[in-house]
């Protein structure tokens, strides 16, 4: 066997294994979910479901008690997408800005604004709450969908602006130089230069604001306003209760449901990930 | 006769709210998010409806995060009408801020003072004004037991000391099953050390160290009998404890595999949808001896202050709904609590709860929690020092040591 | 030159002004905010009650939180590096073959997309004694295997760690893959004609290229392994016992449940001194190497 072959069944072994580790919890989920509640107190994990039902993933989705309501996690979900697009659009707006600014043009004191930033990165965001809730209550914004795109912009733009401004820092400095001796302006460079060599890191940037904000509960608790709660308020509610009986396999189905749109975004982002951007861009 | 009063009290407010034209309006923030306790909490909203007003609810699932919202939002601007605590130390804060409204016309005019256990009273009664209405009580030290374990290890007799209750768990380990079902989390090694300061120290000694916290009483030999007890339990919980859900530990005891598990009555519900029967499938123990304590535990609305009179009205009414017997009695039937009043037929509940209501009749047994008579902070310290001596070997004398800085902060 | 761009200059500062005043007045604010209250005595709101370094001596007489801090030391220490060691790997891998690489990256981002809540109590179970792995493996035949780290109190950590690797490797390995993808695809022909092993053009003129990258990576990962919260709480409520105490399980326990957000804020304040006192030496050698770079 050549030393080539046995390389590429070394690559695919290691893949398959670490494909099969990584799968194991999402099994489980699942299974669990098919079962109905009496098998899962029996504790076996692994095991198939004897009684496979569909039960648990319709409660989930319509029939779920969370409180007073029962319509499980379906009614969130029109506020969720509400809050999700604009908080992922601003935010990436934001950080793609930031990041070019940072990267291309040398303002001055910018470097010190960016690591007052990143110190945000490292405060656990409950510490922050109290602040902020006194902040977008004098901002007239505090339980409205704008106070609560405000707070996960805020949030978002440290890592933001970090994930673009290294971005751009790798790519090839000429582009932006020829372009500046051709006479664009800092708009213009960033519309027609930067922006088109873009398309891979505003996938990660719009995967990482996606998952923060869609699977975010606490923030949409307090600064949503009671008409904009987000479903994984009700995810939540489902399971985390106190001292309540716990229903794990509707958990699961809840679970699985509201990752459902993240999920979705991974799944479908994969033709963004182009090789050769900024190469192609330098032949052209 | 007090129903007629209370109805005519009721039509009172509503007619008080009808005034104004608009149906009271309460937005209630609470954690009662499972099956059961969300059945419960209809039980409270389909009472309110039929006394007039609008029930809007916000359930926000665990207790610290709900109670974490209800103060943000009421720092913000936008408190809900009611929001639901513990009957504990917890509001004090907002009450020494001036954010709470009072209720003192309600509770004077339905009679608190006459039905409600003291330490209840004494946390939602501050400095002369009630600032809160109670909504259920419960047990936190039941002692439960599966009547097929108990059977198949040969114990005939429900253990009535703490002496037979240590021998049945060891015919139950002798018999190979688990003898305490423990899920190990902080708040349930807290709860078994309340029943054995409560079963083996006694009511006085239960007071002088959780609400007097007496130097003395925490550095004495009964509180140091009491640890080690506590501590003996250990031997008796298996190798999956560690960080399972107190539902779980439940669990055992339905399916048999476990004897014994000390935990409030909220497992009842857990018995329940099992379709497993009190007196009939498991048992219920209240105390390990005539004269021991009966530790009440309790959850109360609060009501954020505002200067409107339609959420003032709404507030008023919703006090009113909620403590009244009819409302109570479908409530804690859902939420396995004790129903807050009193004359009720005890043909309506159940076995369990029954043995509850008949021993605090006995006002002298009724102790409070530890959350009546410690601050958050103090009762989160002494946790602390709870779950790391059951979890690892420190010298008892330490333990002691520990919990007498921590309670004298 | 310069007067041309002047002008130009000026656009980049207003651009950069939301990112100032979020900086400033939010963050920096915050801090500062956070600071004061830390020399408090406050217990569910603020108050102006001075007492010093009161809470920072409690802090550091408190068990629990130095556990939690050596705690953040070694699962930080693990996440990070074998979050960046695999999360490389396998975007390269993925990268260097053609087939299946939409259902490859979803399979290894997929954890991410999960809200830990539930995803830490499968964890739990599948890391319990008596029903998950331990027992698994021990039905296949092998009677002495042991896998109890989650009950043991020495051990619950690296759980703590796997469950934390598993949710962020994907991440990493997306960023990895966005950095691998901007690379000029003829340094591959290149090389392939110049005859140099594939590995090696990995190790030595991909990983510098990567540079970035793994500056990326790095600091996402810190960030999230010094607010790791929700795992520990799914995973293990900080137990068996205090053992697998984490700096933000501490603070967040202080701030709402033992309603002490003084204690809390010098909780914060002294992990991010801790931060930046790891990260100001790496800063600072990598100005002093650009610096000398561009001499």
């Amino acid at each position: 066997m050549s030393p080539r072959r046995a390389a590429r069944i070394g690559l695919y072994a290691f893949l398959a294994s670490a494909a099969l580790c990584f799968l194991l919890p999402l099994y489980v989920m699942l299974v669990t979910s098919f079962k109905p509640l009496d098998e899962i107190r029996l504790g076996n994990i692994f095991a198939l479901p004897d009684a496979f039902t569909f039960d648990a993933w319709r409660a989930a989705w319509s029939t779920v008690c969370t409180g007073v309501s029962c319509e499980g996690v379906r009614d969130g979900f029109a506020n969720s997408l509400k809050i999700a697009i604009p908080s992922t659009a601003f935010a990436i707006a934001f950080g793609a800005m930031n990041g070019y600014a940072l990267a291309f043009w040398r303002a001055r004191g910018a470097n010190v604004l960016f690591a007052l930033l990143m110190i945000g990165a490292f405060v656990p965001l409950q510490v922050m709450i109290y602040p902020l809730v006194r902040v977008t209550a004098m901002l007239h914004v505090f339980g409205t969908l704008s106070g609560i795109v405000l707070v996960h912009v805020i949030f978002s733009m440290p890592l933001m602006t970090l994930l673009f401004r290294n971005y751009y820092a790798a790519l090839p400095v000429e582009l932006f130089n020829a372009a500046r001796v051709d006479g664009a302006g800092f708009l213009r460079t960033f519309a027609h230069v930067v922006l088109p060599m873009s398309p891979p890191i505003i996938v990660v940037a719009a995967i990482m604001q996606v998952t923060g904000v869609w699977n975010d509960y606490l923030l949409g608790l307090v600064f949503a306003g009671r008409d904009h709660l987000p479903m994984t308020v009700q995810l939540n509610n489902l399971v985390n209760t106190t001292m309540g009986t716990r229903l794990y396999n509707v958990d699961m189905a809840a679970t699985l449901l509201t990752a459902f749109v993240p999920l979705v975004l991974y799944f479908g982002s994969g033709r963004w990930f182009v090789r050769g951007i900024a190469a192609g861009a330098l032949k052209g | 006769m007090r129903a007629a009063r209370l109805s005519l009290f009721g039509l009172a407010l509503l007619a008080g709210a009808a005034a104004h034209a608009a149906p009271p309006r309460a937005e209630v923030m609470h954690w009662w998010t499972s099956g059961g306790e969300s059945a419960a909490v209809r039980a409270l909203a389909d009472a309110y409806r039929a006394a007039g007003g609008v029930w809007v609810d916000t359930a926000v699932a665990g207790n610290e995060q709900a109670r974490a919202v209800a103060i943000s939002r009421v720092v913000g601007g936008q408190p809900p009408t009611a929001a639901l605590f513990n009957t504990s130390k917890q509001f004090l804060d907002l009450i020494d801020q001036g954010l709470l409204g009072t209720v003192d016309a309600v509770a004077l005019r339905d009679g608190w003072d006459r039905f409600l256990p003291e330490p209840i009273l004494s946390t939602i009664r501050v400095r002369g004004h009630y600032y809160a209405a109670p909504v259920s009580i419960h047990m936190p030290t039941w002692i439960w037991y599966s009547k097929a374990a108990f059977s198949k290890a040969g114990v005939t007799k429900e253990p009535a000391t703490i002496d037979e209750l240590f021998a049945a768990l060891d015919r139950l380990k002798a018999a190979g099953l688990i003898p305490l079902a423990h899920g190990g989390q902080p708040w349930q090694e807290n709860i078994l050390f309340r029943a054995m300061l409560a079963n083996v120290g006694g009511r006085d000694l239960y007071l002088e160290v959780i609400r007097d916290r007496d130097p003395r009483a925490i550095q004495s030999d009964a509180f140091r009998k009491v640890l080690l007890t506590f501590k003996r339990l250990k031997s008796y919980v298996d190798v999956g404890a560690p960080g399972r859900n107190w539902n779980d530990a439940t669990a055992l005891l339905i399916t048999g595999k476990a004897g014994v598990q000390i935990m409030g009555d909220w497992v009842k519900a857990e018995f329940a949808v099992a379709r497993q029967l009190p007196d009939k499938d498991y048992g219920c123990i209240a105390g390990l001896s005539p004269q021991a304590p009966y530790i009440v535990q309790g959850d109360a609305f609060v009501f954020p202050k505002s200067e409107n009179r339609d959420v003032v009205a709404a507030q008023q009414l919703l006090a009113h709904v909620v403590t009244a017997p009819a409302a109570q009695l479908a409530f804690s039937k859902q939420k396995g609590s004790i129903p807050i009043g009193a004359g009720f037929d005890p043909a309506m509940l159940d076995p369990c709860a029954r043995k509850g209501l008949a021993i605090m009749a006995d006002r002298s047994r009724v102790v409070g929690n530890d959350e009546n008579y410690l601050i958050p902070d103090q009762n989160g310290a002494l946790s602390d020092i709870l779950t790391d001596y059951w979890n690892r070997n420190v010298p008892v004398e330490t333990v002691q040591k520990n919990i007498g800085a921590a309670l004298s902060r | 030159m310069r007067g041309m761009l002047n002008p130009r200059r000026a656009r980049a500062y207003v651009a950069l002004l939301p990112m100032a005043i979020t900086a400033c007045v939010i963050y920096f604010g915050t801090t500062l905010w956070s600071l004061r209250v830390s020399f408090s005595s406050s217990r569910t709101f603020p108050t102006d009650n001075f007492v010093g370094f009161a809470q920072y001596a409690r802090l550091f007489t408190d068990d629990r939180w130095l556990l939690s801090l050596t705690n953040l030391a070694i699962y930080g220490t693990l996440v990070i590096v074998v979050c960046l060691v695999l999360g490389f790997l396998l975007a390269a891998l993925i990268d260097a073959q053609t087939r299946g690489e939409g259902a490859l990256r979803s399979v290894f981002l997929y954890p991410y997309a999960m809200s830990f809540v539930a995803t830490g109590l499968v964890w739990q179970w599948l890391l319990n004694p008596t029903n998950g792995i331990q027992e698994g493996v021990r039905g296949l035949g092998f009677a002495g295997f042991q896998f109890d780290w989650i009950v043991d109190p020495d051990k619950v950590i690296y759980t703590v760690a796997i469950a934390a690797i598993w949710q962020s490797c994907g991440l990493v390995m997306v960023i990895m893959l966005a950095g691998l993808r901007g690379i000029d695809p003829d340094i591959w022909k290149a090389a392939r004609i110049d005859g140099i092993p594939a590995w090696r053009v990995y190790v030595s003129i991909v990983r510098p290229m990567l540079a970035h990258s793994f500056a990326t990576a790095t600091i996402l990962l810190l960030t999230a392994v010094v607010k790791l919260y929700d795992v520990v709480v799914a995973m293990t409520q900080g137990g068996p016992g205090t053992a697998s105490e984490v700096p933000a399980k501490y603070i967040m326990d202080h701030l709402f449940g033992r309603a002490n957000i003084a204690l809390a804020s010098a909780g914060s304040i002294v992990l991010l001194l801790t931060v930046g006192i790891l990260l100001a030496p790496i800063l600072y050698l990598r100005r002093h190497s650009a610096r000398l770079a561009a001499r």
